[in-house]
């Protein structure tokens, strides 16, 4: 018995070709992907070592900053667990973080917008998730902003997720929302997902239920990543 | 693992935006001080640099423009077609100027799949980038090697006529060219992995 992945499906993805998303007209690719049962290749994946994270690696309010100023904003938790489709967490999942500031500018050479840069933070995070599966990061609200699309168009607030499991074949790459954002409805990334329930399993909640004891308010944002279901090969060699 | 339970939607992706290397390169665009090192900068770092090959490329969109502001991510097996999980993954950006990526790796060697069956030598490649709503994913494998009975490559012979795009073309002694076309008449095969 081998554990493979189960078939991803594709309705509670974003669709490729989004005109709405002016940057996929030219991007998206045309033909449908070709669909095969999980090999070696995609069960197989890196493992990232809990020592590649430094002490500050999830606390954005501080890994940028100089001489313990902190950064302008609101400072607030993002919090949640890593699970597969069968809800079994995932331990030891590497989860990478990137944002704009409270401006709703990013410490990056191709962001374009007016807003100022904070010079206390830089927007980017990474943790590995503990036995549960759950993981925490420190960090400030981030802006909405302004970007050329069909004309000027905002983003709601969001901060970017890339996340490894176990396998390659588990890999994700999305965006968290924040609950009670009006941008979100008109945003044509969110509404590239038909599926209501997969939009909506984007947006993060307001969970006070630690917000009083660190004088913080948190964001809950659990994350479903592929399941792997027990397979049995018949023409599998001895000792494979 | 279990059978029985309910199965629960996958997160869906979203597009990494033009940002992403703040998240996932950050030394490479000179915000230093909070990760030692970038991730996947060496796929094998233990490894002797004399048996290593490079993959080139550019990746284009459906004007036949090569593109910069992309992330390439790569997963292999050793040379002798094990796959650990300590090992094998790159990341890596097409240079701003020459918009050409450069993947200095260990060629793959034959792999005992799960099924019994063998594979032929291949990297797994995926690309991200604004306008990419979801990550693509598709194989690299070699010219040269023998491609005769890998089961991916039957599988896609069943839909598509030309699997040439699949395949990195020896270019010189260890070196190989593979291009990627997001669209248009030479659109590069993507994967449902």
């Amino acid at each position: 018995m081998v554990e493979a992945l189960i078939k991803r499906n594709l309705k509670t993805h974003p669709q490729l070709n989004f005109p709405d998303y002016k940057s996929s007209r030219l991007r998206a690719p045309k033909n449908k992907k070709i669909s095969f049962s999980s090999t070696s290749t995609e069960i197989s994946g890196p493992v990232f070592n809990k020592d590649i994270i430094g002490k500050l690696d999830n606390d954005l309010t501080l890994n940028f900053s100089k001489n313990n100023i902190l950064p302008i904003g609101h400072k607030i938790i993002v919090f949640g667990t890593i699970s597969d489709q069968f809800a079994n967490p995932i331990e030891g999942a590497l989860i990478e973080i990137w944002q704009a500031n409270a401006a709703g500018k990013y410490l990056h050479h191709n962001d374009n917008n007016t807003a100022p840069i904070d010079p206390n933070f830089a927007g980017c995070g990474r943790y590995i998730t503990s036995s549960k599966g759950y993981f925490e990061f420190i960090t400030i609200q981030p802006g909405p902003y302004p970007y050329p699309n069909r004309g000027i168009e905002w983003r709601p607030m969001h901060i970017h997720f890339s996340v490894f499991g176990k396998s390659f074949g588990q890999r994700l790459i999305t965006q968290m929302y924040f609950e009670g954002d009006p941008l979100i409805n008109s945003c044509p990334m969110v509404n590239s997902i038909y599926d209501e329930k997969a939009k909506k399993s984007l947006i993060s909640t307001l969970d006070t239920s630690r917000s009083n004891t660190q004088k913080l308010l948190s964001y809950k944002f659990d994350i479903i990543l592929r399941g792997t279901n027990q397979t049995f090969f018949e023409n599998r060699k001895e000792g494979l | 693992m279990s059978n029985s339970k309910t199965v629960l939607d996958e997160t869906p992706f979203q597009t990494a935006g033009p940002f992403l290397h703040i998240g996932c390169l950050p030394n490479a665009i000179n915000i230093e001080g909070i990760f030692d090192t970038d991730l996947g900068v060496k796929p094998f770092a233990n490894k002797n640099y004399d048996k290593f090959i490079t993959i080139t490329g550019s990746v284009f969109d459906g004007d036949g423009k090569a593109l910069d502001d992309i992330m390439l991510e790569s997963w292999q097996s050793d040379e002798n077609g094990v796959y650990s999980p300590e090992c094998g993954f790159a990341r890596f950006v097409p240079d701003s100027l020459t918009k050409k990526f450069n993947l200095y790796t260990l060629k793959p060697g034959f792999i005992n799949n799960i099924d019994g069956k063998v594979q032929s030598p291949h990297i797994l490649l995926s690309i991200s980038s604004r306008g990419l709503n979801m990550t693509l994913n598709t194989r690299i494998y070699f010219e040269g090697d023998d491609l005769t009975n890998d089961p991916l490559l039957s599988n896609v012979k069943n839909s598509r006529n030309d699997v040439s795009s699949l395949i990195a073309k020896k270019i010189d002694e260890d070196i190989y060219l593979f291009d990627i076309f997001l669209q248009g008449d030479r659109e590069t095969i993507f994967l449902d992995i």
